[in-house]
């Protein structure tokens, strides 16, 4: 690590800019929590029928919810990722100190960050297309989410998605438990396993849901 | 039959120009109760006198026996030999300066630090040698202490990736410092100057919540709860007054 040699003859004067960056962090991050889960409901409501995803899709496009909500969240993806890249290395040598510190700590959540800063990336390209492509192909229906991932490359592409966007989230909103005090030392261990299975669950939903689109018939809906 | 451990131990002296870093292997039979306070003086008086590294208190309580115990920092005098296995690593702490092989000053970088968050009780009080001492309630004496048993072993900022990427990050254990000052009634500053001190991406704003200092402490100071109080008073404190600019915190002198 390099040592930074304190030059400064001038006094920072002191501001609030750190409170108000990590306060729009954590409310774009719990944010995007709130509406990835209901985009879960939303999109697995095809495991119920067709006719039940299209109905809520058709509602969301009447009130205009997906018209002007899906540019809000891309904004919100664009605000959060440009907050929270502050804390991730940019220099190749800053990123070989974390690496190598986490391979010696076998600490598991300095591990889980290291996942959530890389996941993080992957997502900011796949989710930024994905949000382009659907909000480009207005309005949304069974049947053509259902052509999307039948013609493979969407399908490999959501199976790739899924488990980054669930990752991200569910070790986010364990790092915002811990972090803001919400969860203490006693609750840590049970917090932590209750995030393991929610995350595995909604993966679990989001195969089911990305298989029952890969095999819905396509003609009729 | 006793374990012969291996121990791989990091060898460097920065103050002579022919050491390169590397590590030296020793053997050592396990003896009942051993620790690596005890292992670490047999070796260096039966196989390599030159080994340099710290103790003083060899019973966790002064703080200068932080190292890397396989991965690990934590205290040598405090781990018991049967509780690793049969070959252990040992390497400096990061963070810190190295002195030579397994010891590092700690005392510069607290030090510092200390005086940069004035980790002092700030008061107009004149001290009166004459006085009782003021009388403090039993539970908040209690929960003071409790964050005052911290031994300045520097583990949590070993083990902290924040601290190890940003070498301006004061780390767990000055905002537990912070937390102690804020407790306690006979500091009279306020929420704004303790704000101005730690209210940064130097102080709480830099913590990421990876847990590691919570996790090593070796004093086991509830560090995560004291992080969470402190990063919540923080932030609001910092959402106060919001529209009006911010004075420079009008640092009392005492
Ligand atoms: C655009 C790409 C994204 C990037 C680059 C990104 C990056 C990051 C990083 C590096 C962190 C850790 C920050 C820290 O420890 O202080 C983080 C935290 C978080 N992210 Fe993301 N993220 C992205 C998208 C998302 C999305 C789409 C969601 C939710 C669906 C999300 C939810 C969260 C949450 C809840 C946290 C925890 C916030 C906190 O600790 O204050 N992120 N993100
Ligand atoms: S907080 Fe714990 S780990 Fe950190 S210096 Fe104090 S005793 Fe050591
Ligand atoms: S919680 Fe993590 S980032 Fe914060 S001080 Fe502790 S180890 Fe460092
Ligand atoms: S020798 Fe004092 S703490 Fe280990």
């Amino acid at each position: 690590m390099s040592s930074s040699v304190d030059t400064a003859i001038f006094v920072k004067p002191p501001t609030r800019v750190s409170a108000y960056l990590d306060w729009l962090q954590m409310l774009t991050g719990a944010g995007l929590i709130m509406f990835m889960w209901s985009h879960m409901v939303l999109v697995a409501s095809v495991n119920i029928g067709p006719n039940v995803m299209n109905t809520i899709a058709y509602f969301f496009e009447a009130t205009y919810m997906a018209q002007v909500g899906g540019p809000i969240i891309g904004a919100t993806m664009l605000l959060h990722f440009i907050l929270a890249a502050r804390k991730i290395p940019y220099t190749s040598d800053a990123q070989g100190v974390i690496w190598r510190h986490a391979r010696m700590l076998h600490h598991t959540d300095t591990w889980l960050w290291l996942i959530q800063a890389f996941t993080a990336m992957v997502i900011l390209i796949m989710g930024s297309v994905h949000i382009w492509t659907v909000l480009t192909n207005l309005p949304i229906t069974a049947a053509k989410s259902a052509m999307r991932v039948q013609g493979g490359f969407w399908g490999v592409f959501y199976l790739i998605l899924l488990p980054m966007v669930e990752l991200h989230v569910g070790i986010g909103f364990y790092r915002i438990g811990v972090k803001w005090g919400f969860i203490k030392r006693s609750g840590r261990k049970k917090f932590h396993r209750f995030e393991n299975i929610w995350t595995g669950a909604f993966i679990l939903i989001g195969l089911i849901t990305i298989i029952r689109l890969w095999t819905l018939p396509i003609a009729g809906n | 039959m006793s374990r012969q451990l291996k121990f791989n131990i990091f060898r460097f002296n920065p103050e002579d120009p022919n050491s390169e870093p590397h590590t030296d292997t020793f053997m050592l039979e396990e003896t009942p109760s051993l620790t690596l306070f005890i292992a670490l003086n047999k070796i260096r008086e039966e196989q390599d006198p030159s080994l340099m590294f710290d103790f003083a208190c060899r019973m966790a309580i002064c703080g200068s026996c932080g190292m890397v115990i396989n991965g690990r920092p934590g205290l040598a005098c405090k781990t018991l030999t049967v509780e690793l296995p049969q070959e252990i690593t040992l390497m400096p702490l990061p963070v810190f300066k190295l002195v030579g092989d397994l010891s590092v000053d700690t005392g510069t970088w607290f030090r510092a630090t200390n005086t940069k968050i004035e980790s002092w009780i700030h008061t107009d009080q004149e001290f009166d040698p004459e006085a009782i001492e003021e009388r403090m309630e039993n539970d908040l004496a209690n929960s003071i202490f409790e964050l005052e048993r911290c031994i300045e072993c520097g583990c949590c900022l070993a083990s902290c990736g924040t601290a190890n990427m940003r070498d301006d990050f004061v780390g767990a254990f000055a905002l537990n410092r912070i937390s102690r000052f804020i407790m306690d009634p006979r500091d009279k500053r306020t929420d704004p100057e303790y704000f101005d001190v730690v209210g940064t991406d130097q102080g709480i704003f830099g913590c990421m919540g990876l847990l590691a200092c919570e996790d090593v402490c070796p004093r086991e100071i509830p560090l995560q709860d004291q992080l969470g109080i402190l990063r919540r008073k923080m932030a609001f404190q910092g959402l106060k007054n919001i529209f009006k600019p911010k004075e420079k915190g009008r640092h009392r002198r005492f």
